[in-house]
C-alpha cells in the first residue's frame, strides 16, 4: 500500500501541497484528481522521489520511501505528465537504457522490449529517432518505460495524453488488468470520464488541499450528484464555465 | 548606427538577433545567454593568433635585410600561408555552422503559421552567417595585415597592398562558404528530406576532415623554380589557396604574367559559387520549406545489425552507450568536441605527413613524443568539457527514478566513458602513427607511458565530476572556451615539451624507465583511489547552481524542511 501522512511541499514558503494524506491500496486503481495548479503532478514527483517533501511522510508497503529510495525505485513506475525522452535515441534504444538503468537481465529485458513495442505498435519505427515520434507514440515509450520491470506500484500522470482511441481503450484495459493482478495503481488525469470507468476511488485535490477521498459510489450517494464530473466541479471548480467562456468572446469581440 | 539598424523591418532585426543566438549555439546556450560574451571569446582566439603573426611579421625585420630574392620567398609565403589559415578558419566555421542558414523544420513549423515573407527568414539568415564570417575575418586579419603591408610592401605600396589583401581574404572566405552552401542546398534539393538529414552529418563530418586535411598535407610550391615544374601544374590548378593566393598578388600587381591564369581561377570558381550558393538558398526557401512540412524528419530503421556492445556492466554499458550517442548524434557536442579534436586530428596528420616523407625508418624522438602527449591530453580535456553540456535537461527524470546503484556506480561509469571515447582511440592513433618508428622496444614503452598518462589525465579531469554526462544543466559562461583552449595550449605544451626530453634518456635508460614507470603507476593508483574514495559519499547532481555569494548564517538549518535539503544543491526536476 501507498500512504501519504500529512504531506505538504512550499515553494519559496508557498504551499503548493498543504498537508494531504491519503493510501492507495494494492488491487485498486485510485484516481488522482484536481484543476490546474491543485498540486496533483507535485505529489506525483514526490511520491517518484524526484522532489524532496517540506513536511510530512510517504510509506509504501509500511517503510518510508526515503529510508531506502533505490529500493523503492526497484519497485515504481513511473509515466510522467509531459513526455520529456531523449530525443536523439531511438525508441529501441531509450527503452534499452532504460533496462540497463534497472539492472534488468539482458536477455530477458531485449525479449521484453521486443514485445512491449510490438504490443504498442511501435516495433516498425523501434530505430527510429524519437525526435521524429508522434506525441502518442511518446507516450507509449513512456507507458513501455514505466512497465519494463513488472513494477509493484505504477504513478500514471496523465497517461492517455496524446493517445489515439484504440491505444487509449487498450491502457484502460491494461490499467485494470494491473490492478487485478495486485499492483498499486495511482492514476491522475482529466478526463474524468476514463477516471469514472477506470477507478474504484478517487482522492480530489484543489489548491493545494484534499478535499475528498473515498469510493465514486459512496461520493455519489453522499453528495446526490449523478456523475464524478458533477462532483468534481463542486468541489474543484471554482468559476462558472458558461460566464466565463462568454466573456472570452465578448473580449475578442470587442 | 543605432537608426541605422532600426531602418531595417522588425521582423528582420527579430530573425536576425534569434538566428545569430542559433548560428552560435542551437540549444546549449540559454536565451539569457551573453552573446557578445561567447563571440569576444571566438574572436580572441583568432585576435591573438593574428597578434603573434604581426609581431612575427615585426620581428622579421629586425635582423640585416633580406636580399630581394628572398624578400620575394617571404612574401609568398606569408601571403600563402595567411590565405590558408583564413580559408582553414572559414572552412571550421562552416563545418561549426552546419545548416544554420538552411530552414530547418523548427522554422518552418514556427514560422510558417506567421505573416513572415519567406524572403525575411532567408535574408536574417544570411545576415546572421555573415556577420560570423565578417567577425572573422576582422579579427584573423586585423593585426596581421597592417604588419604584413608594412613589412613586405612598404610606405605607400602598402595602400595598394592593404585593400588587396582584404578583397582577397573576403573572395577566399566567400569562396569557401559558398561552395558549402551550394553542396549543402543541392544535396537539400534533390534528396528526400529523410535522406538528406541522415547524409547531411556524414557531410559534415567529410568537410571537417577535408579541410583539415587540405590544410596539413596540402604541398608547398612556393617557389619560383617549383611554380614552373609541369609536375606541380595540378597543385596549383585544383587547390582554391593558389587561386587566390594569385588574386591577391594580381590586385596587388605583384602576379607574374604566367600566373594569372591561377587568378582567373580565383574569379570565375567565386562567380560560380556565389551564383550557385545563391540559387540554392533562394530554391530552398521556396521549396524545400514546403518539403519539411511534408516530408517528417522520421528516418526509419536502416538495415543490419542493432545489437548494442556490452561495455561492462549493463550500468556502465548504458551510460557508455547514452554518451557516445549523445557525442555522435548531437550536432552541438559533436561540434564543440570537435573544436579540440580538430587539434588533435591536424597533429595526427602533421605527424602523418612528416611520416610520409621520410625514407625508412626513423628513430622515436622528441617530436613523436610530444604531440602525442598533447593530442592525449586534449581529446581527455575536451571530452571532459562536453560532458558538461546537457543535451535534454526535462528527459532526465529517467535517470533519476531508475538511480537504483549507488553514485559511485555512475562515477565508474562515467570513468570508463572517458576511457573508452578519449584515452582509447588517442592511444591506438599514436599506435598507428608510430608503426614505421624503431626501434620497437622504444615505441613499445614510449606507448606505454602514453597509456598511463592517458588514465592520470582522465582521473584527473573526473575529480568533483559528480554527474552522469549529457545531463547537468550548464551555467552560460562557466566553460570558458578562452581559458581552456590557452590553458592547453601553455600549460599541457609546457609540460609535454619539458617531458619529451626527459623520456627520451629514459627509454636509453632501463632504470630510470623502470622508476618513471612506477612513479606514473603510483599516481594513477592514488588517484583511482582517492576519486573511488570521494565518490562513496557523492551525491549525483543534474542541476548546476551559481554560488551563492552571501554567506548565510545557517539559522535555516534548524526548520526541517531545510534541514532535508543537501547542502549547496537542491533537486532539479520540477523546481
Amino acid at each position: 500500500m501507498l500512504e501519504l501522512r500529512r504531506v505538504t511541499k512550499h515553494y519559496s514558503g508557498i504551499p503548493a501541497v498543504d498537508d494531504v494524506s491519503f493510501s492507495a491500496r494494492p488491487g485498486e486503481v485510485t484516481g488522482y484528481l484536481g484543476p490546474n495548479g491543485s498540486g496533483k503532478s507535485t505529489t506525483m514527483k514526490m511520491i517518484t522521489g524526484l522532489i524532496e517533501i517540506t513536511l510530512g511522510h510517504i510509506y509504501f508497503e509500511g517503510k518510508l520511501i526515503q529510508d531506502d529510495l533505490i529500493a523503492y525505485k526497484r519497485r515504481m513506475g513511473y509515466v510522467p505528465e509531459e513526455p520529456y525522452l531523449y530525443n536523439h535515441l531511438s525508441g529501441a534504444e531509450y527503452l534499452t537504457m532504460v533496462a540497463q538503468l534497472r539492472n534488468l537481465p539482458a536477455r530477458q529485458s531485449s525479449e521484453q522490449i521486443d514485445g512491449l513495442l510490438r504490443l504498442l505498435s511501435l516495433y516498425d519505427d523501434r530505430h527510429a529517432s524519437i525526435s521524429g515520434y508522434s506525441k502518442g507514440m511518446r507516450q507509449k515509450v513512456l507507458i513501455a518505460a514505466a512497465l519494463l520491470h513488472n513494477p509493484q506500484l505504477i504513478l500514471l500522470d496523465e497517461p492517455f495524453s496524446g493517445l489515439d482511441v484504440a491505444s487509449a481503450l487498450v491502457l484502460r484495459s491494461l490499467i485494470q488488468e494491473l490492478a487485478a493482478r495486485g499492483k498499486v495503481v495511482l492514476f491522475s488525469s482529466h478526463e474524468l470520464d476514463t477516471v469514472e470507468r477506470v477507478c474504484s476511488r478517487v482522492v480530489i485535490l484543489h489548491r493545494g488541499k484534499l478535499v475528498a477521498d473515498d469510493s465514486i459510489e459512496r461520493l455519489r450517494s453522499l453528495m446526490e450528484l449523478p456523475t464524478l464530473e458533477a462532483i468534481f466541479s463542486q468541489l474543484a471548480v471554482e468559476q462558472d464555465s458558461v460566464s466565463m467562456a462568454r466573456q472570452i468572446a465578448d473580449l475578442i469581440h470587442a | 548606427m543605432r537608426k541605422l539598424i532600426e531602418v531595417l523591418p522588425l521582423q528582420f532585426r527579430v530573425l536576425y538577433r534569434q538566428f545569430l543566438l542559433r548560428v552560435i549555439d542551437l540549444e546549449a546556450l540559454s536565451i539569457q545567454a551573453d552573446v557578445v560574451g561567447y563571440l569576444g571569446q571566438f574572436a580572441g582566439i583568432l585576435i591573438f593568433y593574428s597578434l603573434i603573426q604581426a609581431v612575427g611579421a615585426l620581428f622579421s625585420t629586425l635582423g640585416p635585410p633580406p636580399t630581394p630574392q628572398a624578400l620575394h620567398i617571404m612574401a609568398w609565403h606569408a601571403e600563402h600561408s595567411s590565405i590558408e589559415i583564413m580559408m582553414l578558419v572559414v572552412g571550421l566555421i562552416s563545418v561549426i555552422t552546419w545548416d544554420a542558414t538552411f530552414p530547418d523544420r523548427r522554422d518552418v513549423m514556427v514560422l510558417s503559421p506567421l505573416p513572415v515573407a519567406s524572403r525575411t527568414i532567408l535574408f536574417a539568415k544570411i545576415a546572421a552567417s555573415a556577420s560570423i564570417l565578417a567577425l572573422a575575418i576582422l579579427a584573423l586579419n586585423f593585426a596581421s595585415s597592417f604588419a604584413w603591408s608594412l613589412v613586405l610592401a612598404g610606405m605607400p605600396d602598402a595602400l595598394r597592398f592593404l585593400p588587396a589583401w582584404w578583397l582577397a581574404m573576403i573572395a577566399a572566405s566567400a569562396f569557401l562558404y559558398g561552395s558549402i552552401l551550394t553542396l549543402q542546398g543541392l544535396a537539400a534539393l534533390l534528396l528526400p528530406r529523410r535522406l538528406f538529414l541522415r547524409l547531411s552529418a556524414t557531410l559534415q563530418l567529410a568537410a571537417f576532415a577535408l579541410f583539415l586535411s587540405a590544410y596539413f598535407l596540402e604541398p608547398s610550391v612556393l617557389d619560383p623554380n617549383l611554380f614552373s615544374d609541369p609536375n606541380n601544374h595540378w597543385i596549383l590548378a585544383s587547390s582554391p589557396t593558389y587561386w587566390f593566393f594569385a588574386l591577391f598578388n594580381q590586385l596587388n600587381g605583384t602576379l607574374p604574367p604566367q600566373l594569372a591564369w591561377l587568378a582567373q581561377r580565383a574569379t570565375i570558381g567565386l562567380a560560380v559559387v556565389v551564383t550557385g550558393a545563391a540559387a540554392s538558398l533562394l530554391l530552398c526557401y521556396l521549396h524545400t520549406m514546403k518539403k519539411t512540412v511534408e516530408q517528417p524528419d522520421l528516418i526509419p530503421g536502416a538495415g543490419g545489425s542493432h545489437r548494442s556492445p556490452r561495455f561492462g556492466s549493463a550500468l556502465q554499458t548504458a551510460i557508455v552507450l547514452f554518451s557516445f550517442r549523445s557525442l555522435t548524434r548531437s550536432r552541438q557536442h559533436r561540434v564543440v568536441f570537435a573544436f579540440y579534436l580538430s587539434v588533435v586530428f591536424a597533429i595526427a596528420l602533421s605527424l602523418l605527413a612528416s611520416e610520409l616523407s621520410s625514407t625508412g625508418h626513423p628513430p622515436l624522438r622528441e617530436d613523436f613524443i610530444i604531440p602525442t602527449l598533447v593530442m592525449m591530453s586534449l581529446a581527455v580535456v575536451g571530452l571532459r568539457a562536453v560532458f558538461a553540456l546537457p543535451i535534454s535537461l526535462t528527459a532526465n527524470w529517467v535517470l533519476r527514478t531508475t538511480q537504483l546503484s549507488p553514485s559511485e556506480k555512475y562515477i565508474a561509469a562515467t570513468r570508463r566513458t572517458m576511457l573508452l571515447l578519449a584515452v582509447v582511440p588517442v592511444w591506438l592513433l599514436s599506435a598507428l602513427l608510430s608503426l614505421s618508428l624503431r626501434p620497437w622496444h622504444h615505441v613499445l614503452a614510449h606507448l606505454a607511458v602514453l597509456a598511463l598518462l592517458g588514465y592520470i589525465f582522465a582521473e584527473l579531469s573526473l575529480i568533483n565530476f559528480y554527474k552522469v554526462p549529457f545531463t547537468c544543466s550548464y551555467l552560460p559562461g562557466k566553460t570558458n572556451i578562452q581559458v581552456a583552449f590557452f590553458g592547453f595550449i601553455f600549460v599541457f605544451l609546457i609540460l609535454a615539451i619539458s617531458f619529451a626530453p626527459f623520456e627520451v634518456r629514459s627509454l636509453n635508460d632501463p632504470a630510470l624507465f623502470a622508476s618513471t614507470m612506477g612513479a606514473f603507476l603510483t599516481l594513477a593508483i592514488a588517484l583511482w583511489l582517492f576519486n573511488r574514495h570521494r565518490a562513496r559519499s557523492a551525491v549525483l547532481y543534474f542541476e548546476e547552481l551559481p554560488e551563492v555569494l552571501i554567506q548565510t548564517l545557517g539559522l535555516g538549518a534548524i526548520r526541517p524542511s531545510d534541514a532535508d535539503l543537501p547542502s549547496g544543491r537542491i533537486s532539479a526536476a520540477g523546481e
